[in-house]
């Protein structure tokens, strides 16, 4: 088992084979999740994120396919991977959490069949000590009296439960890298918090987490890095506190400025207008332009990569940090990561103006 | 049954009903229980709730999933009946309403619901979804229905020109657009609104809010917000009731619920959020555990109604 091993991807191009088109659904995404390092996948639906992950794991539905780019997980480029091989990965390397326990598992097996099955499929230890670990890691997670609970079937479980059994499942293995596909939308804030601290002990182990979330509070949370995807292409990368206190694209701004939070009752509440574009009908240039209030000519013209971004420390936005009244020292560490951190931005207006 | 606080006024009583004479309520919860028998046993879903909802005020309903929020929704809007206790809504019982009176009612409350595309009709049009409560209460004829319901579309944002659309092609934000002006159309006192931005994403619900706001404001409209969203109920509601397993264990004016909370369970909840801008609180070392029984509910200062608890 190779437990250290980070995931790069790099040029990645998803599309769809439609009737009478093809649609590019993602678009040159490249990220790298660095062992025991969470990295969120913030953006809205549509945005391509579900999109790039499947990719990753080879689970597109049959009209997609991967056009370009590749997904090393340590030294081994998984698009290459007949899917004898690809078996081998998932599970095994890759674990994989969704937002719906209740889908994702399966209904018709008890716990202990769908916990055991990695272990005994991918021929990890035999029956015996596969379900002395799956019933560890049902305790792991935090479930009462796993001994009896892995006999359960999950619709016997609340669904907290459903989704930390889940959570146990993917990670039986010591997966390398967890994929995590919104996995606290559906369920309370009070087991929210339970769950990501969870998967915070994954990560402590050294499991690299790329978290699919549109929630910023999570991501700030529980990430270390950002890639914020608009139209199937990144549009913002940082280390995430940077980018929650100076969010440089006008899209990462407007996502913010959306956002509502608890104790900011003052904020003005200033919703991006329209709606996120249809892929077939892909803006020119910059796909968020037609939505930005800071659009010129040139950003319906030109296509926008991705570029370096130094922005300016003292130039607080405001309604952020400034505002928020963090302490001084944590203000302090965010210029810090600043300084560190590499941002890149794919704004024109944004690398030239800070 | 939990302690009675004699209101002031002497016109009723019950924790959480506060001093409201009986006319400044638009609807009025007493003592309501609701029990769902089932064959694995009774489920005791609400117990023993009072509280009062004002006119042209914004309650919010705030709990996890299963503390009875929706349920709640159900009684208030007299889809169910309580096992026990009255619901009033602008003085009159509902137990006591007759059937077709009671249809008569339903036109002064309605409601928006979580899932836009799942509650609207999807062979109609937007244009006849929003004409159809006009039509079952027979307000005017087919062709002034139209007008009226192409008059709301616009007033919610919703371009006329795809009046004639079905639901299925419009996106979730403007099906939930939809959604409103149906519920608007037989110029309703109450909007019943149960989770009504958490399935949009963030910049839609953004947008929804500020429409909800907006029509709020222009109609004079009474709201019941319930959302599991705290930063949503914090920016909208004008008073915040706090459920837990069926009861309310907390009912203040939203300022001071959100920066001054007295009953544990309510602390717990807002430990719990993830702020976006600055640090979470820290967890409670010990998590609150729901007790069973039938604590008091006392005013712990005006307006501010917390439950009693041991711990």
């Amino acid at each position: 088992m190779s437990s250290a091993s980070s995931l790069e991807v790099e040029d990645l191009r998803t599309e769809f084979v439609l009737r009478d088109r093809v649609l590019r659904v993602v678009d040159d995404v490249s990220f790298t999740v660095e062992p025991g390092q969470a990295l969120a996948i913030v953006g809205e639906s549509g945005s391509g994120k579900s999109v790039a992950m499947r990719s990753v794991m080879r689970l597109l539905p049959k009209t997609g396919r991967v056009a370009g780019g590749q997904a090393r997980l340590g030294g081994t480029d998984l698009l290459g991977l007949s899917e004898r091989q690809m078996r081998k990965v998932r599970g095994r390397d890759i674990g994989m959490v969704f937002q719906n326990a209740m889908e994702a598992l399966n209904p018709t097996l008890t716990l202990e069949r769908q916990l055991t099955e990695h272990l005994l499929w991918h021929g990890i230890c035999d029956r015996a000590e596969a379900k002395r670990r799956a019933v560890e890691t049902l305790g792991d997670v935090g479930i009462p009296e796993p001994e009896k609970r892995i006999r359960t079937y999950p619709f016997q479980l609340s669904g907290g439960m459903r989704q930390r059994a889940m959570i146990a499942m993917a990670m039986v293995t010591q997966p390398s890298v967890l994929i995590a596909d919104e996995p606290t939308t559906a369920v309370d804030v009070t087991v929210q918090r339970q769950l990501l601290d969870l998967l915070a002990r994954l990560k402590a182990r050294g499991t690299g987490v790329i978290m699919i979330t549109h929630d910023l509070g999570v991501a700030r949370y529980f990430c270390d890095d950002a890639i914020v995807m608009y139209a199937g292409r990144v549009v913002e990368h940082s280390p995430i506190r940077p980018l929650l206190a100076h969010p440089a694209h006008p899209y990462t701004s407007g996502l913010f400025s959306s956002t509502l939070e608890v104790g900011a009752r003052q904020r003005a509440l200033r919703p991006i207008p329209g709606s996120p574009p249809d892929l077939a009908h892909r803006p020119p240039g910059c796909a968020f332009h037609p939505r930005c209030d800071r659009a010129e000519e040139r950003c319906g013209q030109e296509d926008q990569p991705l570029l370096p971004w130094s922005g300016n420390g003292s130039d607080l936005v405001p309604g952020t940090v400034a505002e928020t009244g963090r302490p001084t020292d944590e203000r302090t560490d965010d210029r810090a990561d600043e300084r560190t951190g590499r941002r890149e931005v794919a704004c024109w207006k944004a690398v030239q103006h800070g | 049954m939990a302690d009675v606080t004699v209101r002031p006024d002497g016109a009723g009583s019950g924790p959480g009903t506060d001093t409201e004479p009986v006319d400044g309520r638009l609807i009025g919860v007493d003592h309501v229980d609701k029990v769902f028998s089932t064959r694995a046993g009774d489920v005791h879903a609400v117990r023993d709730v009072s509280l009062s909802v004002r006119r042209g005020e914004t309650l919010g309903l705030v709990g996890e999933s299963g503390s009875g929020k929706s349920t709640m929704a159900r009684l208030m809007m007299g889809l169910m009946a309580p096992t026990d206790g009255t619901v009033t809504f602008d003085g009159v019982d509902l137990s006591t309403v007759r059937h077709g009176d009671m249809r008569r009612l339903r036109a002064q409350m309605q409601m928006v619901f979580q899932n836009p595309y799942g509650s609207l009709l999807p062979h109609y049009s937007v244009s006849a979804n929003v004409a159809e409560p006009l039509r079952l209460h027979k307000r005017g004829d087919k062709r002034s229905r139209r007008q009226r319901a192409i008059e709301l579309l616009t007033m919610v944002g919703v371009n006329p020109r795809f009046a004639d659309h079905y639901p299925r092609q419009f996106s979730g934000g403007q099906q939930q657009r939809v959604a409103i002006a149906r519920a608007l159309a037989l110029e309703p006192k109450l909007l019943m609104c149960d989770e009504p931005t958490s399935s949009l994403d963030v910049s839609i619900q953004a947008q929804v809010l500020a429409l909800l706001d907006e029509l709020r404001a222009g109609l004079g409209l009474t709201l019941v917000f319930i959302s599991h969203n705290l930063a949503v109920v914090e920016r909208f509601a004008d008073r915040v009731a706090v459920m837990c397993l069926g009861q309310v264990v907390e009912i203040a004016p939203t300022e001071i619920l959100f920066d001054s909370p007295r009953h544990p369970y309510t602390q717990q909840l807002l430990a719990a959020v993830l702020p976006v801008s600055k640090d979470p609180l820290p967890a409670p070392a010990t998590p609150w555990q729901p007790e069973a029984g039938d604590l008091p509910l006392r005013e712990v200062a005006p307006g501010h109604y917390v439950r009693d608890c041991t711990t």
